[in-house]
């Protein structure tokens, strides 16, 4: 099992002394191949497609457009693929998957209030609304994982992260081209 | 409008206010004082008390956060930075000693940063905040053998996911306005009174780590006036007291992290090793009131 060799390896780490003063600490190694960025990217990126994810389910429900229909398809397959890579990753490291921040008027991230909204919307007001949400969410997303890509130090999670912003880079033109007349994100600059 | 800046009219005022903020600590640690059972004289150490503050302004806003999401910009929600001007996303330790500070005393190049308010969606920030380091809430003999915080420290205190106000150790009140009962929410301050809020960082570390996968769990809090067998170094308390040109009604105000009890503190220490050491040595200790030079008052 990755995650027990995971601990075993942090125990280890511990044991033997190895443990430095760099960001992640007890109980996990610090030293080796991924850092604390990479833990934060990987622990935003699930909070932030389990956030996502609600808003995609609604799309068949709330709209009869063939458009809108694959587009949100093809979001929702890519974001479990990337949601599922996110969590192996953080298991193999043997970090919590929870981040401290996770859920509260973060940047990309749907407020339960916005949900609700959502829910009770239909027709052009839904298509507004969600094409607004999906675009805050991919535009966060691929400016977080370009972060990744930058400063990450696993492999496997700066792999991912590439992965992410051609995806998300691809899906917003994909947006745009749907939602002729883009409107602003429904989050002004001063909610982040 | 109140701007965020103080106004130079309202200086005086604003020192007055300091100076019944500091008459409530002493207050406060008379009480916990005299209620402290081994106190070895209370009549002559009833209001000693063991203090060296320092005041940091406002320095400046960045979507950022260098000890939760580290090395990755615009990750956070807002913020808003106190002590050392250079913080972002990519901060670490080298970056922040010998930089800059808005701090009093200059030698303080720690770096605070909560998350931002918000009146109307228009960001406000402090007028006053003042990080005070402080010896109580534990037994003397352990504040006899507090230990500075070690060079590079990062922490998180309250909780920025509280779901509710019995999940918070925030603490709302009204400077000036002693009659309105301190809350875990916003309260509403009347007319010519400032919002007030304290916040109450751990002071038992677990002598080893300098950060830990929750931010939080390398401090805790101390346990019938002592620290946990897990947790056995006493350090100084850290208090973040932050007074916001703000009064009225409650619900025009939020925080970056949602509602008043979700208020947290993040404090990356960077003070000089030696400068730490004394100030704990010669106020902490020996339950001394010090300035903010570190020297007795």
């Amino acid at each position: 099992m990755r995650p027990r060799l995971a601990a075993l390896l942090a125990a280890l780490l511990l044991a033997t002394g190895c443990a430095t003063g760099t960001p992640p600490a007890t109980g996990t190694p610090p030293a080796g191949q991924f850092s604390a960025t990479d833990i934060a990217w990987l622990q935003l990126s699930v909070a932030m497609a389990e956030r996502l994810l609600p808003i995609l389910d609604l799309v068949p429900d709330r709209t009869t457009d063939p458009a809108w229909r694959r587009l949100a398809t093809r979001i929702e397959t890519s974001e479990r693929i990337h949601l599922t890579r996110a969590r192996r990753l953080l298991a193999d490291f043997g970090a919590p998957v929870a981040n401290p921040h996770e859920g509260h008027d973060m940047p990309g991230m749907l407020t339960d209030e916005e949900l609700t909204a959502l829910r009770s919307a239909t027709g052009r007001t839904f298509h507004r609304l969600a094409a607004g949400h999906l675009r805050a969410h991919l535009t966060q997303s691929v400016r977080i994982a370009s972060a990744e890509q930058q400063g990450g130090s696993d492999p496997a999670a700066t792999g991912l992260a590439a992965t992410v912003v051609r995806a998300g880079t691809a899906d917003l033109a994909r947006l745009d081209h749907l939602d002729r007349a883009p409107t602003l994100p429904p989050v002004p600059a001063a909610r982040q | 409008m109140e701007s965020a800046a103080p106004h130079p009219a309202s200086r005086s005022l604003l020192r007055l206010g300091t100076a019944i903020g500091a008459l409530l600590v002493l207050l406060g640690s008379y009480v916990v004082a005299s209620t402290a059972p081994a106190d070895a004289a209370p009549g002559v150490n009833a209001i000693r008390v063991a203090e060296f503050p320092a005041d940091c302004t406002y320095s400046h806003r960045l979507p950022d956060d260098p000890i939760v999401f580290p090395g990755l910009p615009g990750a956070s929600h807002m913020h808003s930075f106190f002590g050392s001007t250079v913080t972002n996303a990519h901060t670490t330790l080298p970056d922040l000693v010998g930089s800059a500070t808005t701090c009093n005393p200059r030698v303080d190049v720690s770096s605070y940063w909560v998350p931002t308010l918000y009146r109307d969606d228009v960001p406000v920030e402090p007028s006053i905040a003042t990080f005070y380091y402080l010896g109580e809430g534990v037994r003397p003999d352990v504040v006899a053998q507090t230990q500075p915080f070690p060079l590079g420290l990062r922490l998180v205190a309250g909780n920025a996911r509280a779901a509710g106000p019995g999940d918070s150790i925030a603490r709302w009140s009204c400077l000036h306005a002693g009659h309105v009962p301190p809350s875990k929410d916003f309260v509403n301050c009347p007319a010519g009174t400032m919002l007030e809020s304290y916040l109450d960082f751990p002071q038992c570390w677990n002598g080893r780590d300098l950060d830990s996968p929750d931010h939080k769990s390398h401090l805790t809090y101390p346990v019938n006036q002592a620290c946990p067998a897990s947790h056995p170094v006493h350090v100084p308390k850290l208090r973040q007291v932050l007074r916001y040109p703000v009064n009225g009604d409650p619900s025009r105000l939020r925080l970056a992290s949602g509602p008043g009890y979700t208020m947290h503190g993040d404090f990356f220490n960077a003070w000089p090793v030696e400068e730490l050491a004394r100030r704990v040595r010669d106020c902490i200790r020996p339950v001394i009131k010090c300035g903010h030079d570190g020297r007795p008052l």
